[in-house]
């Protein structure tokens, strides 16, 4: 088999629909598998483990079935309909721009006996029935043109030829969409990032199909000034919002409010609102305070970031916020960021500036006695900042899937609401010599609705040519319909 | 055209009263079980209230509909279509009511769904009957909206506040023209089933069908619902009028004892049908084949009995989980899925047997074979383009809340299978001049896949869309 005949056979069996449907059933079921299967993006990774046995999800992983949506073959598929997408229009392509552009115009004998709508009228004055058969026409919405062939003249009318492109419109609208959902898998990206109240962030953890870890700093920090669930009546969330900040290079560069269904878009960057909670940070901390010398016990608000002045004037202010600490070295350290086991490292500074340091190890001892200050003190409650958890894609892809969907919207419109009808007129002969004027026309669909337009001109031409005026002999009228 | 050939139509025969007499009871005591099942509160022009009149005046419709197939009286189809107007008019007040008392489109839950779906597609029956002169579809789409309208009966139907998620336009938008284009698919699947009754498809193989379908919906419910013999159903706890969760999103099972064996007993009859169906075929044996016929009437008084004992058991009993200690209630709205599947067995039962006694007459009053085969593609037509922008505006949606336009999670995928399905159907309609025959399989295939998309990858599948089920 020569390069040029396997060529000829690669590019008829990928121009033929059943290629393209046979990958479209293809894609069909294993999407239906994808759904069945539990898909490791979509599950927890203890929910796997639940529903199959060690063996089996050896074997789903190694074939890919619990991940379908991202396997390299299932892509190929995707890509395999684009490419029958591609032969298909291409190879009807130069019909259709023919169609368009250098439709047939002459009705010769031949092409008149291939239509499935068509009417003769005995005329005597060819002229003036084709003038008249324009008059009608244009009636209709069809305005013809006078066609000359071989020395004679016929008309041609045609409505909606646009509709020729319904299909390759919508064939491309596919590619774009498929165009965009490939360039947001090679250069997108989606992430999350959890920003407590008054904290600025910039680097997300990546939502990894295979379940992984990885982070992406962000061009930009994200700064949460506030954050909040408001509830309905019922208790129920009715709307989580938080008052964001991005600060590039230092500098404030844009800020909103964001709630569910209404991200924020910076550069391409989309950031939605995703969860809501309580973070493991403190927004204050109360404590009791003691005066040594004694007297009575006071309670003290500190902001994690600012102080509180004393009875005596003294400013208290938390050096160090340490969520769960251990000690080694006599030094402290933290080990997790949840506040089991909190240590606080207290500031009290006099009037002349000097500070004195006073450590809280809660689960030893939660008061400073000892540790010679004018007061004792003893943690007694804290109020936890909001964490704000932001989901952060990047998918430039994307415009390209709306302008699909548009261009789709369009041509489905165009495919199934419009229809590119043809209408011919040529003068001709019976058989015994007399003069006929004929009518024939086509439709690319709906040719129901076509043939009660035909038979409305039909019947409009008749009343025209039955007119006293005219001065025909009604007698010599013959009509003949025929369908293919 | 009908009417010409109403008037060669012989009157009612003593069997066709019985069938009507038959469906009048049946419908009282669907009234019954419903009064029992739920107590209307609430001023006369009400939801619930024209709701329920709604309810009344579609099955009063569905019968005189299928009192037309039956009986062939054009008289039937104008009080029939006369019915369905009302309905409609009763079923915009409860819409329109919800609507206002919300304060949103009544798109948020099953039920909300439910209820503009049956709007939809009572004004898709009435524009069918009006502009293409299918009077018969009344017969196929008002037993749907009945079976709709009880089942929103059995759900929770009070008015929720919407979680974050659902508060967008885009949503509204996506969930109308889901209904829109849910509601053409489901008419052009009847008129697929009045083109194969048209086009001489044999009975029995309706019936095989018929049974397929059957024990497709007990299969289901065995696969998700069946433990050691127990039937599996959600508690509800009667007072507080809601679920028992045991966590956020993960409901409290309850076992209702021996009740698994009843139902496999009712898979295993509905296979009998269908298993004798084949082995008729392939012995070319007219025995198995009569025989097959019979076991059509076992499976569905067993499926009867089934629905029976269930209701009678949700309704009066308390049941243990293997999750929780001590013993819960159930109720029939927790348990839709169960419910749409056995009366929708029941059902499609009944409408076999309407098949089985009236056959000639039914096809007297249809239009011709060709008249359906072309409107069902123009229905699809209509369907495709409302099908593909419901995607693009859920796309939409969901890169508006969760960050991404797809996500391929199972009601996306799902609903893009529909989508291949018909877009196989038109292509192979208009390049290849499927007509007829291959091209109804295919549009009932198409509506198979949609019933999927729309109960099964909520109640048979996890997903993100796990809300819509409250």
């Amino acid at each position: 088999m020569g390069l040029k005949s396997a060529w000829t056979k690669l590019y008829q069996t990928l121009a033929s629909v059943r290629t393209g449907i046979f990958f479209i059933i293809v894609v069909g079921i294993f999407s239906a598998i994808g759904t069945v299967i539990l898909q490791r993006p979509t599950s927890e990774p203890g929910d796997l483990q639940r529903a199959y046995s060690p063996e089996t999800l050896v074997w789903l992983d190694r074939l890919s079935l619990t991940d379908i949506f991202h396997a390299w073959w299932f892509l190929l598929l995707l890509t395999m309909i684009c490419v029958c997408l591609i032969f298909v229009s291409a190879d009807r392509w130069p019909n259709a721009w023919k169609l368009y552009t250098k439709p047939v115009r002459f009705a010769s004998p031949s092409f008149r006996a291939s239509l499935p709508q068509t009417v003769k009228f005995a005329v005597t004055d060819e002229a003036a029935s084709l003038s008249v058969a324009e008059s009608v026409l244009s009636r209709f919405g069809f305005r013809s043109e006078r066609v000359t062939e071989d020395g004679a003249t016929g008309l041609f009318a045609q409505k909606q030829r646009f509709s020729v492109f319904a299909v390759f419109i919508v064939h491309l609208s596919l590619l774009c969409i498929f165009a965009g959902y490939i360039v947001d898998g090679i250069v997108g990206y989606r992430g999350n990032i959890m920003v407590p109240e008054g904290q600025a962030l910039g680097q997300i953890t990546l939502r990894d199909n295979r379940g992984g870890q990885s982070k992406k700093t962000l061009p930009f920090l994200i700064r949460c000034d506030a954050a909040g669930e408001d509830t309905y009546a019922d208790g129920s969330p009715k709307k989580w919002w938080s008052k964001l900040v991005l600060i590039e290079g230092g500098k404030e560069v844009a800020a909103k409010t964001i709630v569910v269904n209404d991200p924020f878009v910076y550069q391409g960057i989309r950031i939605y609102q995703s969860s809501m909670g309580q973070s493991g940070t403190p927004k204050t901390l109360t404590f009791a305070a003691t005066p040594a010398a004694g007297g009575d016990v006071a309670m003290v608000e500190v902001p994690l970031n600012g102080k509180a002045t004393l009875a005596d004037g003294e400013t208290l202010s938390v050096l160090r916020w340490v969520p769960d600490y251990y000690i080694q070295d006599n030094q402290v350290f933290n080990k997790s960021d949840d506040p089991e086991n909190p240590a606080v490292q207290l500031g009290l500074t006099n009037a002349k500036g000097e500070t004195k340091k006073l450590w809280i190890l809660y689960s030893q001892l939660n008061s400073t006695k000892g540790q010679d200050a004018p007061f004792e003190f003893a943690l007694k409650h804290a109020t936890w900042a909001q964490f704000t958890g932001l989901e952060v894609s990047h998918q430039p892809g994307q415009f390209g899937v709306w302008f699909g969907v548009v261009l789709m919207a369009i041509g489905l419109l165009i495919a199934f609401y419009t229809q590119h009808s043809r209408i011919w007129a040529a003068i001709a002969v019976d058989d015994k010599g007399g003069n006929l004027l004929w009518l024939g026309g086509t439709t690319n669909k709906n040719r129901e609705r076509f043939q009660a337009k035909f038979e409305q001109i039909k019947t409009a031409l008749q009343d025209e040519f039955s007119k006293p005026a005219a001065g025909n002999d009604n007698k010599n009228e013959e009509k003949t319909l025929t369908k293919a | 055209m009908s009417e010409a050939r109403v008037e060669r139509q012989q009157p009612a025969s003593g069997a066709t009263l019985l069938v009507l007499v038959g469906l009048g009871v049946a419908f009282a005591l669907l009234v019954a079980l419903l009064a029992a099942a739920k107590t209307h509160s609430g001023p006369v022009y009400g939801e619930a209230n024209m709701l329920y009149a709604a309810l009344v005046l579609y099955a009063g419709a569905a019968v005189l509909y299928m009192g037309y197939g039956v009986a062939g009286i054009e008289r039937y189809v104008n009080a029939a279509s006369l019915l369905t107007v009302l309905g409609f008019v009763a079923n915009t007040a409860a819409v329109v009511h919800r609507w206002s008392v919300a304060g949103r489109p009544p798109f948020s839950n099953m039920y909300e769904m439910l209820l503009s779906f049956v709007w939809t597609l009572a004004l898709l029956t009435l524009i069918a009957e009006r502009a293409y002169k299918v009077k018969i579809i009344g017969s196929i789409t008002l037993p749907i909206t009945v079976v709709s309208v009880i089942l929103m009966q059995l759900l929770p139907s009070d008015v929720r506040p919407l979680v974050p998620a659902l508060q967008s336009t885009w949503l509204q938008v996506h969930v109308t023209l889901a209904m829109l284009s849910y509601a053409a698919c489901a008419l052009s699947f009847a008129l697929a089933m009045m083109f194969l009754i048209q086009d001489n498809m044999k009975t029995q193989a309706f019936q095989a069908i018929t049974s397929a379908g059957m024990a497709a919906v007990y299969a289901a419910i065995l696969f998700t619902r069946f433990r050691a013999g127990a039937l599996s159903v959600t508690a509800y706890d009667l007072e507080a009028k809601s679920e028992v969760m045991v966590s956020r999103g993960h409901p409290l099972f309850l076992q209702i004892p021996d009740l698994g064996w009843l139902y496999l007993l009712v898979l295993l009859s509905a296979l009998v049908p269908l298993v004798l169906y084949i082995v008729g075929q392939v012995k070319k044996d007219a025995a198995f084949i009569d025989a097959a016929s019979k076991g059509m009437f076992v499976t569905l008084l067993l499926q009867v009995a089934g629905l029976a004992i269930f209701i009678a058991r949700v309704k009066n009993g308390h049941y243990g989980s293997p999750e929780a200690d001590g013993l819960y209630s159930t109720a029939l709205p927790a348990n839709p899925f169960l419910m749409a599947g056995m009366v929708g067995g029941i059902v499609g039962g009944l409408l076999y047997l309407l098949l089985l006694w009236r056959r000639e007459g039914l096809q007297k009053m249809m239009p011709s074979a060709d008249d359906l085969d072309r409107v069902t593609y123009k229905i699809i037509c209509i369907a495709f383009p409302l099908l593909t922008l419901m995607i693009a505006a859920g796309a939409y949606w969901a890169n508006q809340a969760w960050g991404s336009y797809w996500s391929w999670d199972p009601k996306e995928t799902w609903a893009a299978i529909t989508w291949l399905v018909y877009a196989g159907y038109l292509h192979m309609r208009i390049t290849r001049g499927w007509k007829g025959r291959r091209a109804a399989w295919f549009a009932i295939l198409g509506f198979a896949v949609v019933i999927f998309t729309f109960f099964g990858v909520t109640y048979l599948l996890p997903g993100l869309h796990a809300y819509a089920a409250g």
